[in-house]
């Protein structure tokens, strides 16, 4: 039940609901009066989303290439994976079953091109597979309905008495065009596989793809960690003999339930060593909840790309190259900590000190900045954000603190050199938006205790209503 | 490694050194360049004294600087930069204040050093020991609190896998109270860092060379002390700094050595 425009209407029904003649878009009242003893529930469009998503999350297992269709369709391309499980009839057999264990309800179709699949799913036969290039007399029957159209436009084509799509397949193009417009000779040309259609794929679909399906469910953590290698193993020597290695791939863990449990690992440089990558996956292998047991396993690779053959064995008593150690390590902490935990500081040629440094991958990714100048001073820790000082006191406005407070202590300033006067970067900005309160002028100073700080006075004294304010910015130790 | 019998006898005598005491084979030292701290470090069995590699070190502080670190991270910077240069360096750190060009400031190859931001004490433990194996990794930094005895042996360990080097800095970076652990340690030798006041440049404005208060605590094979060094060459200052940079550049300069006799006895007595 859902509410549209101050009525409570039916959103969907169920098939006994169906029997006694519902139907969706039915007001409530009027279901009521038919049925009076009528279960209602609210309806959840975002719990429907989300379990869709987990069917297309599921669906992987029979191909990476799943598109989801809301609110109620998905798109399985099975293109080049149906001989996996004995041709398309078997594949279909396959998924009809494991769906129906699950107690969905469903209506299968497997065509050429998306919009005859879709047409025949919802309108034509349960289970029709379209032979190759013969969906235009599969779709001949169907209502116009079954052209993805808007309901108005579907309306207008019924009301004029075009009830099957066979007749709408027989006017000539230029006047179907002209009278029901672009789109529903698009969504014509589409069905049929004369016009390309693009699906918005979950996950992009990889030609590189292992799978294990085994005949008893398995749950023991060394089994996991065994079908683990064995599928990375598998996948790796389709990789070595196309040539290729891939820098991602993601696993996925595909339990009786009918829950797929997705495990992903990245390398930083493309590789195809099934040792390594497997042992990637092993530290998280225990995050994955079995359930009553896994069924079948499946690993994709992805940003896959030619890697010419490496040398495996080192020569007894040879130091490794150093990227050969470095890589894997990487690669662990990668996987371990996340992306963003572990970088290389590369240059950027920018004087503002926050942007002086960019946090590039650190393995791979090359820099052409020009390198830091390491005769201006600059402190060994930097803080991210600069912290504000307290009770400055200096004895010119335009002097360096000779004392200042920061972190609850007093700091009194013995030396101090500067200014470095560092500008915005004013380029960036709007010309209103320039001032100069985000001007800094940095100084150097050296307290009693021979600390060495690194702060800064923003701003400058033309404004009488906001005078300049003090931070520190980093320390040099 | 030199040709003929020297590095066969060598091998031979630290094993026969490892099976007899359960130490462990000297993989070498890199000297500090300043020959009153080298003197009080332990030899090694290439001849030499330093700080000995395939070990690991402490660099503690005091006071505001258990929180920051600079001084140790500067102190820890420029002993390590030469051995940076030979190979990988790897630094794993809670607070990523860690400011690459002032580390470039120093002399250190900070452009391939890898950065790694870790979320706990145990998690920077756990990256150390896995790049302190890691082949091709000459040197890793890292910044945990107060190290017990069981974790400390763990990374000598690990140190000991690739002959790497490890620097662990005693910090505190969100504030805190320091662990309390007994008085054991399983670092080659124990630091304490602290800024000093530098002497006045030769120009009369400004700032001069940083200067450090560093004492040995302890040092395993070697003796306490305390000195103030200079770090004479770091920011352009200083003569020798358009010298090529090369394994036996040493940027510290003894400026005086600290009497501190009380603390250098007590030190000998534990070490």
């Amino acid at each position: 039940m859902e509410t549209v425009r101050q009525a409570r209407r039916l959103a969907a029904v169920d098939h006994r609901a169906a029997a006694l003649g519902l139907q969706p878009g039915q007001k409530l009242t009027d279901a009521r009066a038919r049925v009076p003893g009528l279960i209602v529930a609210p309806a959840e469009p975002e719990a429907d989303a989300a379990a869709l998503e987990a069917l297309v999350d599921w669906c992987v297992r029979y191909s990476p290439a799943v598109a989801a269709d809301p609110p109620d369709g998905l798109f399985l391309d099975v293109t080049g994976v149906a001989h996996l499980w004995g041709g398309e009839a078997d594949l279909m057999a396959d998924l009809r079953a494991r769906l129906f264990a699950n107690g969905l309800p469903f209506r299968l179709a497997l065509a050429d091109t998306p919009g005859a699949a879709w047409a025949l799913a919802r309108h034509g036969r349960d289970g029709t597979i379209a032979p190759p290039g013969e969906q235009a007399a599969l779709l001949a029957p169907l209502p116009p309905a079954a052209l993805r159209l808007e309901p108005e436009a579907t309306a207008q084509i019924e009301r004029l008495g075009l009830s099957r799509l066979g007749q709408l397949l027989d006017i000539p193009r230029a006047p179907l065009g002209r009278r029901f417009g672009a789109r529903t000779l698009m969504r014509l040309d589409q069905a049929l596989g004369r016009a390309p259609e693009a699906l918005r794929f979950r996950r992009p679909p990889t030609p590189w793809m292992a799978r294990l399906a085994f005949f008893e469910p398995v749950s023991a953590p060394e089994d996991m960690a065994r079908v683990t290698q064995d599928v990375v193993a598998e996948l790796c020597r389709r990789l070595e003999a196309g040539g290729r290695g891939a820098r991602r791939f993601a696993l996925a863990f595909h339990r009786v339930d009918g829950r797929a449990l997705p495990l992903e690992a990245g390398l930083s440089l493309a590789g195809r060593d099934a040792a390594r990558i497997a042992r990637l996956f092993q530290p998280r292998l225990e995050t994955v909840d079995p359930g009553f047991g896994v069924e079948a396993i499946t690993l994709c690779a992805y940003e896959v790309e030619a890697v010419q053959a490496l040398q495996t064995r080192i020569e007894a008593g040879e130091t490794p190259a150093a990227e050969d150690g470095l890589t894997p390590l990487v690669d662990r902490l990668v996987n371990r900590l996340g992306a963003d935990r572990v970088w290389r500081a590369a240059p950027m040629e920018s004087h503002i000190p926050e942007k002086a440094v960019a946090r590039i991958a650190a393995i791979g990714a090359r820099t052409t900045a020009a390198p830091w100048d390491s005769r201006t001073p600059r402190p060994v820790r930097l803080f991210r954000r600069p912290e504000p000082l307290e009770g400055v006191y200096a004895l010119l406005p335009d002097d360096p603190p000779r004392r200042f407070r920061w972190r609850g202590r007093v700091h009194d300033v013995r030396r101090a050199e500067g200014p470095e006067r560092i500008g915005e970067d004013w380029w960036l900005r709007d010309i209103e938006d320039v001032s100069p309160v985000r001007v800094r002028d940095y100084y150097r100073v050296e307290d009693q205790d021979g600390a060495r700080f690194w702060l800064f006075r923003a701003g400058l004294y033309a404004d009488a209503g906001a005078p300049p304010q003090w931070w520190m910015h980093g320390v040099f130790g | 490694m030199a040709q003929g019998p020297a590095p066969r006898i060598a091998d031979l005598a630290a094993r026969i050194a490892r099976i007899e005491g359960g130490a462990r084979p000297d993989a070498g030292v890199i000297p500090l360049g300043v020959p009153a701290i080298d003197a009080c470090l332990p030899g090694g069995s290439l001849g030499g004294r330093g700080l000995p590699l395939g070990r690991w070190h402490e660099v503690a502080a005091d006071g505001m600087e258990t929180e920051l670190s600079a001084a140790p991270a500067l102190f820890a910077g420029l002993a390590a930069s030469p051995l940076a240069r030979r190979g990988e360096a790897v630094w794993v750190f809670r607070r990523d204040d860690l400011w690459a060009p002032g580390l470039a400031g120093l002399g250190f190859p900070a452009a391939r050093l890898v950065q790694v931001w870790a979320r706990d004490e145990a998690e920077v433990l756990g990256v150390m020991e896995d790049a302190l194996a890691t082949p091709g990794v000459s040197v890793v930094f890292g910044e945990a609190g107060t190290i017990d005895l069981t974790a400390g042996r763990r990374l000598q360990l690990a140190c000991e896998r690739r002959g790497s080097t490890g620097f662990v800095l005693d910090r505190r970076p969100f504030g805190g109270e320091a662990k309390r652990l007994g008085p054991g340690t399983a670092a080659a030798t124990r630091w304490r860092v602290a800024s000093a006041p530098s002497a006045p440049p030769a120009e009369g404005v400004g700032l001069g060379a940083p200067r450090l208060a560093v004492t040995l605590e302890r040092c395993r094979g070697g003796r306490p002390g305390a000195w103030i060094l200079e770090a004479a060459c770091v920011y352009g200052g200083g003569p020798g700094f358009y010298r090529e940079a090369s394994d036996d550049t040493h940027p510290l300069r003894l400026v005086a050595p600290l009497g501190d006799r009380q603390l250098a006895t007590a030190g000998r007595r534990a070490a």
